[in-house]
Formats: C-alpha cells, sequence, structure tokens
C-alpha cells in the first residue's frame, strides 16, 4: 500500500506494445492465457517493443514532476498508466487520490453541443458532479473570457477558443493529481500567462502535478524535478 | 458479488452516466425539425407498411383483433431492441478520444444508449395507448406482466450490448455485421407473425430465441389479455440473469486492454 505522504508510485514499470494491429492477437493471447496462463511476459516477441523499461518514480504529495525527453520516449504512455487508463505488462502503480488528466483538452468536446453544455460533459468526464459543474459555470466560463460565445455550438468555436474552454474546466477540478501534457501552449500569448499562473496557483494549493513540455524554460519553472526519458528509459 | 462490483464501478460515476444520457438525447434531435417525434416514426411507419402488406397485397389473418394493434405490440419492445443495439455496438469505438485518455467505466457508454432508447420506449408507449383506446382493446390485469416482461428485455440487452461493444474494439467486422443480423434476427422474432399456430418443433427452435419469449408474451399480456406461465418466465430469467453475469465478466476482463486496443 502507498505510504501517506506518497501521490504516485511507479515499481518496476514495464509496458510492451505491438508495432502492428494487434486486436487479433490479443484475443488470441487472452484465450490462450485462460487456458495456460503461464507465458513468459517479459519477453519480446516478434514486432513487440518496449514503450518503458523498468520505470521507478515516487512522487510526494504536493510535489510538480515533469517529464522531458523527445517524441516517442515514453511520456504519454506513462501518464495514461498513472490516468489508469492502460495497464503494465509488469510492475505496479500506485495513485492515491482524483487524476485529472489534462490530456489533449476538449477531448469530451461534442461539436453539436454549445460551449455551455459541454462544460457539462467535460467537467463529469474529468470527475465533478453535476452541482459543483453548476457551482463553478459563471467561474469556468469567466476564467475562458468566452462569455459571448457560451450558447453557440463549439463547432463554430476558432481552435484557440476551443483551448481555453478545455484548459478553464480542467483546472477547475477538484482533483489532487493534475496530469498535464503539452497543454500550457495554449492560446494568444496573454492566455497563456493566465494559465501558467494559475497552473502555479494551483501547486502553491498543494496539487500533485506531473507536466510533459517541450518547453523548458516553463518546465523549469514549474517543475520541482524533472525526469528524462530517451526510449522508454530513466536517464 | 458482481452486484456489489457494479455498484461499486458506478456509484461514483452517476452523474456522468447522467450526463452522457442527457447528452446522448439531447444530440440525437439536435438540429432536428421534427426531434422527438423521430422516436414515435420508426415503429409507426412499420406498422403501416406490414399492415398494408398484410392487408391488400398478401391477406393474412394473423389475430382475431386488428392487425395493427398485433404488430405494433410487438414493434415497440422490438424497436427498442434493435436501436439499443445499433447505438451501444459503435458506442465504445465512437468514443475513441475518451478511452484512450481517461478512466471511467466503460460500460457507461453502451449504458447510456440503452437509456436513451428506454426513453424512446416511454415515447412510443405513448402511441401504444392511443392505439389500444382507439381499437378498443379489453385490457386485463394480465396487463401487469408487461412490467417484469420489460425488465427482461432490458436484461437481455443491455448483455448483448455489453458483448458486442466489447467485441466491436477488438473486431470491427461486429459493427458491419450489426445491420444485417438485427434484419435477420427481427424475421426470426415472432413481430409480425405469431407463434401461436407453428407446430411444436418450429417452436421449440423459435424459443431458442429469447426475444421470442419476450415479446411473443409482451402481446399477449396487453392485447390478447393472456398471462405468462410462470415456470416459463422463472426459467427464461435465471437464464437472462446468467448471461448478463457472463457478458458483465467479459466485459470488464476486456475493458483492460480497451485503451491498447481500439
Amino acid at each position: 500500500m502507498l505510504s501517506d505522504n506518497l501521490s504516485i508510485e511507479l515499481i518496476q514499470l514495464w509496458k510492451k506494445y505491438y508495432r502492428e494491429n494487434l486486436f487479433h492477437r490479443s484475443l488470441r493471447d487472452d484465450l490462450m492465457n485462460f487456458i495456460r496462463p503461464s507465458k513468459n511476459k517479459s519477453l519480446l516477441e516478434n514486432n513487440e517493443f518496449w514503450a518503458l523499461k523498468d520505470i521507478n518514480i515516487d512522487v510526494k504529495k504536493g510535489e510538480s514532476i515533469g517529464l522531458y525527453g523527445p517524441n516517442g520516449s515514453g511520456k504519454s504512455t506513462l501518464l495514461k498508466l498513472i490516468a489508469n487508463v492502460t495497464f503494465p505488462t509488469r510492475g505496479h502503480v500506485s495513485v492515491n487520490g482524483r487524476v485529472a488528466p489534462l490530456i489533449e483538452i476538449g477531448a469530451g468536446f461534442h461539436k453539436d453541443l454549445t460551449g455551455r453544455e459541454n462544460i457539462y460533459m467535460n467537467g463529469a468526464i474529468l470527475g465533478m458532479t453535476i452541482s459543483e459543474i453548476k457551482t463553478k459555470m459563471d467561474s469556468i466560463i469567466a476564467f475562458s473570457e468566452i462569455e459571448d460565445f457560451i450558447d453557440m455550438s463549439v463547432k463554430k468555436y476558432s481552435s484557440g477558443m476551443y483551448l481555453r474552454l478545455g484548459f478553464s474546466i480542467a483546472i477547475h477540478s477538484e482533483a489532487e493529481i493534475l496530469l498535464i501534457d503539452e497543454i500550457l501552449a495554449v492560446g494568444d500569448e496573454a492566455f497563456k500567462d493566465k494559465c501558467i499562473q494559475k497552473v502555479m496557483e494551483l501547486k502553491q494549493r498543494g496539487k500533485t502535478m506531473v507536466i510533459v513540455t517541450h518547453n523548458r524554460k516553463l518546465m523549469e519553472k514549474v517543475a520541482d524535478r524533472v525526469v528524462f526519458l530517451e526510449k522508454g528509459v530513466i536517464l | 458479488m458482481i452486484q456489489i462490483s457494479i455498484y461499486k464501478r458506478l456509484k461514483n460515476y452517476k452523474d456522468l452516466m447522467l450526463v452522457f444520457i442527457w447528452r446522448e438525447f439531447t444530440i440525437r434531435y439536435k438540429q432536428s425539425f421534427i426531434g422527438i417525434l423521430w422516436a414515435v416514426i420508426q415503429p409507426l411507419s412499420m406498422m403501416l407498411l406490414f399492415t398494408f402488406v398484410f392487408t391488400y397485397i398478401k391477406p393474412v389473418k394473423f389475430s382475431n383483433y386488428p392487425y395493427v394493434l398485433f404488430l405494433y405490440s410487438a414493434l415497440l419492445p422490438w424497436s427498442f431492441f434493435s436501436s439499443s443495439v445499433n447505438y451501444a455496438v459503435p458506442s465504445l469505438t465512437n468514443h475513441y478520444n475518451l478511452i484512450t485518455k481517461i478512466y471511467f467505466p466503460r460500460e457507461i457508454l453502451p449504458l447510456s444508449g440503452i437509456a436513451v432508447a428506454i426513453i424512446d420506449f416511454c415515447i412510443a408507449s405513448l402511441v401504444y395507448m392511443v392505439l389500444l383506446a382507439v381499437f378498443r382493446a379489453d385490457i386485463t390485469w394480465n396487463v401487469l406482466w408487461f412490467v417484469p416482461l420489460f425488465s427482461l428485455l432490458v436484461i437481455f440487452t443491455v448483455s448483448v450490448c455489453l458483448i458486442f461493444s466489447a467485441l466491436n474494439v477488438y473486431y470491427r467486422d461486429v459493427k458491419l455485421a450489426t445491420g444485417f443480423v438485427i434484419q435477420l434476427w427481427f424475421f426470426a422474432t415472432p413481430v409480425f407473425y405469431s407463434i401461436d399456430k407453428v407446430s411444436l418443433k418450429l417452436k421449440l427452435i423459435l424459443f431458442l430465441n429469447p426475444l421470442t419469449f419476450i415479446i411473443e408474451n409482451m402481446r399477449r399480456c396487453v392485447v390478447e389479455g393472456r398471462g405468462v406461465i410462470l415456470w416459463q418466465f422463472a426459467l427464461e430469467l435465471s437464464l437472462t440473469v446468467l448471461l448478463f453475469f457472463a457478458a458483465y465478466r467479459y466485459f470488464l476482463i476486456t475493458e483492460k486492454k480497451f485503451a491498447d486496443v481500439i
């Protein structure tokens, strides 16, 4: 079990992916495993590769860590494992508290719904209750600065407006752990500054954060500690 | 045991589920002129078509009461089943964006589609009541069977949707097959005909389809005033509940790989 002052604990984490479509293969695997579950999972078979190899990371409560590395180094896979979206091939992921993955803002938006309706949608996906969303509605709209367009369907939004709304919903989540993937680069300069300021404020309020960004300066500003990844290994 | 796990899984996501249901309902009829009337148009137009065929093209007498009632009483549950399946099967793959990014119990997606189909069912039931009044059906106390039969239909539909939506994540063939399988299934189910007059051997074959029992009885209990044979109901219920547990288990096992496979 996770000790009280730890937020995220990753122990000897390995994640294997298959290069080709693994669909029928994995169903066959499931059937095979069902019949004889002894198959050695730590060996690589044809066309498989390790997306993450032997990752050990502890994140304390209220700590912000940055993940830095070239494309394909396993940063996003790591976030997915913390978000409980995918499961490790070997090793353990322990997470203490609610996770809000601010990955690709607006993933839950539906183009036919208005901005306001999408706030309900995305808020609920991030784990807010309906009454919580209602009380925060004004504040979410105010932060996004798109009051005039909030009752318009989001398919008519510009990409900047889209991001503003998505970011604004995300930072209003009550989750203790925030996973931030390249989303601080949103909108125009003024809004970007406002977002960074908000993230600093959330950090001060004791939220745990895992940040992925290619912007070194930003990373140094927000993260307490940076983990360098390359080809699935911590450097 | 499994009931507890369903409850535990969905308890914290009650609001998400409500929002999903509301959203499905809203976007279905957004930018549509007649909106909610679509819920009644499908069973109504099928009813008119079949009535036309069996009255003018090949007159057949299926019942000693208006064929319109005979047909609508079965089209109503059938439409619920087919629209649930049609929505639920691609529901997981349609939400690729969410599944690969955020965790929530995945069954919320197919289940919210079924919930919308229940709303449609209620709306279409209003038309049913009008038809029953217009054609002066003899309603008896057996009409109360409608509720347990509908519950049975919901459990069966949920099981089918869980299995095939999960399978569709692995094999898109499922989605491609849905259209014609549903069509075949329609003819294998006593919607526009009745099993009353078929031979016992054929009856037994038709009863392999769980919808035969449910839909045939949903018609009998309302428009014909007949009751349901208790042991048959108990048997169908236990089989359906077993199917449901198996389906849910299968869903939970495969769910862990959705994000990797989708």
